[in-house]
């Protein structure tokens, strides 16, 4: 009954599990990806190069395996990208994990992993490793994104302040985007398609309400078609509704509409109640009644000018008679999201016929510019010109293929494209902490690390003595010539000028590119402060760099450190002011809406070298660990995207230039167009690594030999 | 509660192209499409062990339809040839042995498949833009004002079915009769938006062939009895209809949710009956003289129409309405009462007609344009195949309406096409490629692979152990007869190209379709006069091959994509 596993053989089984999905997945990521053929249980086919769908078809079986399933699907349901990312960088973190465990045979252990292999291999275990990735995940990566990722980041707006979109930007966008989504041949075709679209639907001020209506009522925005060439696919204005008329009068000029959400026809009872009957006439006075009341609902709506009528049930015939008689169209059987679609549209409430019948106006019409037939390949659609309440232009694609598997190819990836709009256009909040204790200079700049570290001597030398430790961002050297004389005023600091100018030069080439170039980047992004660190500011600024736009803010942290700090506590930022002992503060700043980056693994290698720096500054083994497994994974990315690519496009080739172009800080040069989405990578990155820690947070898998059964739920009892 | 079962792991196959199990499969479907190809095609028997009908077709619908494919290969493949045959109705055999053409062409090549796919598609668009453009030397106009070339059209899809049986004489009638039977359903006096008319293909089985006929309006079929109980209507004006589409048995209608309490000794019955005879004592004070009813019409409300001389006809059928509704011009009506009189509508005279030993009432319309194509033929399995060429006429006439042209048929356009292809790529590769990376070397290695796979399809015109040719100027199709003597003077062995628009009197060079040949330069621009002159060209429709085309190509780009194939054995 009962089959388990050792705690370090799950590793080793999410290894093989992984290997068999990125073999699967590998064959269509990146531009040269291949499409798979699934075929439902139905008989139907599905073409795909979705990952979350290829998981999802192959139905496994193996429980780390259903793990790493489920992990992708809520990522995909919040993201709409990167299934296909996630397990080729999951294969590769738990490679390294794995490689790290059989170390005799190790060749990639660094050299930091050797300094600190005894205290390694006392707390080798996983539970140890993951809290290190998760203490990775909510502390580290948000501080590496904000404070050296970001400033290579470009802005998909033309204005950010106005967040204006050119359609040359969302094209390179969603080209890189569809580019892994649809075959070869239809990607650009499609990424025109959505562009078209997207320009069609959004007014100046449409925002990301206008995704979020997208990607809710994606269904119904889309119709497809089958036995027609992809090239037939197009927008159309105005919404489809995939029915026919119940009764259709071609109506011009103004045209008003009612939705109904009941029966128009009065009935002889309604639930509940009784209706008796006693003499033959009663029964023929009563229909009598219904028909003329029906009769006149309908002329009263013909005099408001209503010249649709959508109803969500069917209506009987005399309704759809008396519809007609009036030159009133009628669209029955809608379904409910059709019918939320158009009331979020055009904001319009049911029409419900009025009890006691008077000749008053009414006031749940909306007017229409058109209303049609539309016939697609023979099979009739109504066609409705909504004109919007709201900043969304309705519109509908319609999707053409050779077969239903393509189309549906293609409908999954223009919902998966708006979701990572959806996200694209969110500000990303990212909190992490920075720590300034003697142990770990690791704070935010390098520059400062071995000044911190001078200071130590006489730190711990003198006990007690409180010693303002200064972390400091400047733009340029100007500021930093203003930063060494504030340190200079400083008359508590041991350090000197000499000393300051004396460390730069001697650096490493890179440490003194990390000097510039962190500087600058750190002014480049907008960084929050929260308000408690105003007064912080004030009081202690020893550098505060500014620029001329207000685009650009400070970055600044300056934390006091006592020699008898160190311990590790965490405590807010607000607190700061009194206890003068913190040895670690929370920073919170946000990423602008629109972040991307160029395609082709730049986001990986740009993480991994700064990861990499950043491991080197690491005192701690768990997290140099971590994040040199982590950057070491993150090139599995590139690798696969550039697999087939020989000679100046090889993986090493590019490696080294983008390696080269960030020491020699000249910028980034990449070989393709595309753009992507840093929010989308980012998260991607956190859902691995959580996924990550589920598996390894596992130490035994059981297996329940019993039928599935339904979990009940607590309050569905209660309801009964 | 549903009941939750444990699914069943999917099975993961990696480049399913290359087992041999799915090779066999499509050269097993490729042999099937190619044989019925074409006028001389061989026809096909499908049947199920199990019992049930037996069909005997080569037309690529039926043929698909029955045919049970298993593997998900061969279903996208057939799948996508059918969704393509029912928005188009023409050239769904040409589609499925382009496609296998191509497949088995290119996988030769072992190039990759992003090289293959790239180039094939450079080459459809090539083809796309070279047939619609003003120089393209294989399609000629259509010209709505004589009959000749629409005639040359229907011509042309009857004789490509084999299974239709038809001899020459039969062949020349029905197309006459599809013809007339499409003219009909176009409106009279028609501006700016055209809405076509309907045609109805009434089965008349046991009975010769040329004896179908087309009449305007509409025949409802019903029984000699029934027909005799009818009353003569001699009316001199237009006859007043009502067209009921609800029930007129007397059933009591919805009541709602809740309950009804009928006391003792009240009868609804009654009650309806009632509302129905006021119901037709009105229809005979309106001088109603035709009722129609789509459902049942209670007896009594039958008789005392009949008694004030009004015809009452019930179980019309649903399939009917819509063109009675369009041909009457009436409202159908869903009320028991308090009928407008805005819903009437009117026929020119009604009669009954006897066809072979079926009966009908026949509806004439004062202005036509639904009428009732009655189609005769000895047995089911020819007339099904009859009535599939019939609509497919139809609709390929349709299509032309919207898209006045026509492409040269006999596999003119097909070998035309791959002349200029095979010139465009060798002489101008630069246009082709523009700014990719495939080498000049691929695309002439898939070029060759695309022209062959079109030289191939009409290779399968024939049968019958002949050979095929192909002319140095024009490009077009001549096929010679398998027991020809010698290859010496190939000018008094042919007589006419594929599509009938050349004749061999002209100097003109030949060469074996299958053999290597130079590229050349195939004349583009059709001198009109050749155009006029011919009366007796075979055609094909330009929409249902553009699409057919491209399909074609685009399927298997698809198929040759394909990495994996995950097979849920649910």
């Amino acid at each position: 009954m009962l089959s388990s596993m050792a705690a370090a053989g799950s590793v080793k089984a999410a290894l093989q599990v992984a290997e068999v999905l990125e073999a699967i997945v590998s064959c269509c990521v990146g531009p040269e990806g291949r499409q798979v053929l699934c075929t439902k249980p139905t008989g139907e086919v599905l073409l795909s190069r979705n990952g979350g769908r290829l998981l999802e078809a192959l139905h496994l079986q193996h429980p780390i395996a259903r793990v790493i399933v489920d992990c992708v699907s809520s990522h995909l349901k919040k993201t709409g990208d990167g299934a296909k990312t996630f397990i080729i960088f999951l294969c590769h973190l738990l490679r390294g994990l794995h490689a790290i465990t059989d170390r005799e045979k190790d060749p990639l252990m660094c050299e930091n992993i050797q300094t600190h292999g005894r205290h390694w291999k006392n707390c080798c275990q996983w539970k140890f490793i993951s809290q290190a990735l998760v203490t990775f995940q909510t502390q580290i990566l948000d501080g590496i994104m904000d404070q050296y990722l970001s400033r290579h980041f470009l802005s998909i707006f033309s204005s950010a302040k106005e967040r204006t979109l050119c359609r040359s930007s969302l094209e390179l966008l969603l080209e890189a985007y569809f580019c892994g989504r649809v075959g070869r041949n239809n990607h650009k075709f499609i990424s025109q398609l959505m562009c078209d679209y997207f320009f069609k639907c959004m007014t100046c001020k449409s925002g990301i309400d206008v995704f979020e209506l997208v990607d809710d009522y994606f269904v119904e925005l889309n119709v497809g078609v089958t036995g027609l060439p992809v090239s037939d696919s197009r927008v159309i204005a105005g919404l489809v509704l995939q029915k026919d008329f119940s009764v259709y009068c071609p109506a011009d000029g103004d045209i008003r509409m009612v939705i109904v959400t009941e029966t128009i026809q009065p009935l002889f009872s309604t639930s509940g109640s009784e209706f008796i009957l006693n003499s033959e006439a009663q029964f023929q006075t009563s229909q009598f009644w219904i028909m003329e009341k029906t009769k006149a609902i309908m002329k009263h709506l013909r005099s408001q000018n209503v010249k649709l009528l959508l109803s969500s049930v069917k209506q009987p015939d005399l309704v759809i008679y008396y519809a007609g008689v009036n030159g009133i169209s009628v669209v029955e059987c809608l379904s409910s999201e059709e019918v939320s679609l158009i009331r979020r549209i055009i904001d319009l409430s049911p029409f419900v016929p009025p009890q006691a019948f008077s000749q008053c106006e009414i006031s749940n019409t909306a007017l229409v510019k058109f209303c049609k037939p539309l016939i697609l390949r023979s099979k009739r659609y109504v066609h409705l010109g909504l004109i919007g309440t709201c900043t969304f232009i309705p519109h509908c694609v319609v999707l053409c293929g050779p077969v239903q598997g393509l189309i549906e190819q293609h409908e999954d990836a223009l919902h998966g494209a708006f979701k990572m709009l959806r996200q694209l256009f969110k500000d990303l909040d990212l909190n992490y902490v920075t720590q300034t204790s003697d142990q770990n200079g690791t704070s935010s700049l390098f520059i400062y690390k071995n000044s911190g570290e001078s200071y130590q001597a006489p730190d711990t030398g003198k006990g007690s003595i409180q010693m303002p430790y200064q972390d400091t961002v400047v733009e340029n050297k100007d500021e930093l010539e203003k930063t060494q004389t504030y340190l200079k005023v400083h008359s508590n600091l041991v350090i000197s000028d000499v000393e300051l100018e004396t460390y730069i030069p001697y650096s490493t080439p890179t440490d003194t590119f990390q000097t510039d170039e962190t500087l600058k980047c750190l002014s480049l992004e907008r960084n929050r402060l929260t308000d408690d660190y105003e007064p912080l500011l004030k009081n202690n600024s020893t550098a505060y760099s500014t620029r001329g736009n207000n685009r650009i803010d400070i970055s600044y942290e300056n934390l006091q450190v006592t020699d008898i700090t160190g311990k590790g506590s965490m405590l807010p930022v607000s607190c700061k002011l009194q206890n003068m002992g913190t040895s670690q503060s929370y920073l919170s700043s946000s990423m602008p809406a629109g972040c991307v980056l160029p395609v082709g693994g730049n986001f990986e290698i740009l993480l991994h070298y700064y990861l990499l720096n950043y491991a080197k500054k690491c005192h701690q083994s768990e997290e140099t660990m971590v994040s040199m497994i982590i950057a070491n994974a993150l090139l599995g990315i590139p690798r696969a995207l550039y697999k087939s690519k020989t000679g100046k496009y090889s993986f090493p080739h590019i490696y080294i230039r983008t390696v080269h172009a960030l020491q020699t800080n000249q910028p980034l040069v990449s070989s393709q167009t595309g753009l992507e989405s840093v929010t989308g990578k980012y998260q991607l990155l956190t859902s691995v690594l959580q996924c990550l820690t589920k598996i390894l947070t596992i130490d035994l898998v059981i297996t329940v030999k019993r039928h599935p059964q339904k979990v009940h739920n607590q309050d569905s009892e209660d309801e009964l | 509660m549903s009941r939750l079962e444990a699914k069943k792991p999917s099975l993961c196959k990696s480049e399913p192209l290359t087992t041999e199990r799915v090779r066999t499969t499509l050269s097993v479907l490729k042999r099937i499409v190619t044989s019925c190809y074409g006028p001389s095609g061989r026809l096909k028997q499908l049947h199920n062990g199990f019992g049930g009908y037996v069909c005997t077709t080569s037309q690529s619908s039926a043929l698909l339809s029955h045919l049970l494919v298993t593997h998900p290969i061969l279903k996208i493949l057939t799948t996508s040839v059918q969704n393509h045959v029912s928005s188009f109705s023409d050239c769904g055999l040409f589609t499925a042995i382009l496609c296998c053409n191509l497949i088995e062409n290119v996988q030769r090549l072992g190039l990759t498949p992003t090289t293959v796919i790239r180039l094939n598609k450079h080459l459809l668009s090539l083809c796309i833009s070279y047939l619609k453009s003003e120089t393209c030397g294989c399609r000629i106009p259509v010209d709505f004002s004589s009959t000749q070339t629409l005639l040359c059209l229907v011509r042309s899809i009857l004789t490509s079915k084999p299974a239709c049986m038809l001899t020459r004489k039969e062949t020349e009638h029905v197309s006459a009769l599809i013809l007339r039977a499409f003219l009909l359903t176009i409106p009279e006096n028609a501006e700016g938006h055209i809405i076509l008319g309907k045609s109805l293909i009434v089965p008349l089985k046991d009975q010769r062939v040329i004896d179908s006929t087309v009449l305007p309006g509409i025949l409802i079929e019903m029984s000699e009895v029934q027909l005799m109980r009818l009353l003569p209507i001699k009316k001199s004006a237009a006859l007043k209809v009502a067209l009921f589409c609800t029930t007129l048995s007397g059933d009591i209608s919805d009541t709602g949710e809740g309950t009804v309490v009928v006391s003792y000794g009240v009868s609804l019955e009654n009650a309806v009956l009632d509302q129905l005879l006021n119901l037709g004592r009105q229809l005979v004070s309106d001088h109603v003289d035709l009722v129609l009813c789509q459902k049942v019409i209670h007896p009594s409300l039958k008789q005392f129409l009949n008694m004030h001389r009004v015809t009452a006809i019930d179980r019309i059928g649903v399939t009917l309405m819509e063109p009675l509704t369009k041909m009457t011009g009436t409202q159908p009506i869903g009320s028991l009462g308090s009928i407008s009189p805005n819903s009437y509508g009117s026929v020119k005279d009604v009669c009954t007609a006897k066809f072979g030993s079926k009966h009908f009432f026949h509806l004439i319309p004062n202005e036509a344009t639904i009428c009732s194509l009655l189609l005769c033929s000895r047995n089911d399995t020819t007339w099904d195949e009859l009535k599939l060429t019939c609509q497919t006429a139809l609709h390929v006439l349709q299509l032309t309406l919207k898209e006045p042209w026509a492409l040269l048929g006999g596999g003119c356009t097909e070998t035309h096409l791959a002349a200029y292809i095979r010139h465009k790529t060798h002489n101008d590769p630069e246009s082709i490629l523009k700014d990719d990376e495939c080498t000049q070397t691929e695309l002439q290695l898939i070029a060759e692979a695309f022209c062959s796979a079109l030289e191939s399809v009409v290779g399968s015109l024939e049968h019958d152990g002949g050979e095929i040719l192909t002319d140095m100027k024009y490009g077009h199709l001549w096929s010679v007869q398998a027991d020809s003597p010698c290859v010496a003077n190939w000018q008094d062995l042919l007589s006419q190209c594929g599509c009938g628009l050349y004749n061999s009197q002209e100097e003109l060079s030949w060469s074996f379709l299958r053999s290597t040949h130079h590229p050349f330069v195939p004349q583009t621009c059709l001198p009109h006069e050749a155009v006029g002159s011919a009366s007796n060209l075979t055609l094909d429709c330009l929409t249902a091959k553009l699409s057919g085309l491209q399909v074609a190509v685009e399927t298997a780009n698809l198929i040759l994509d394909l990495s994996y194939v995950i097979e849920d054995k649910n």
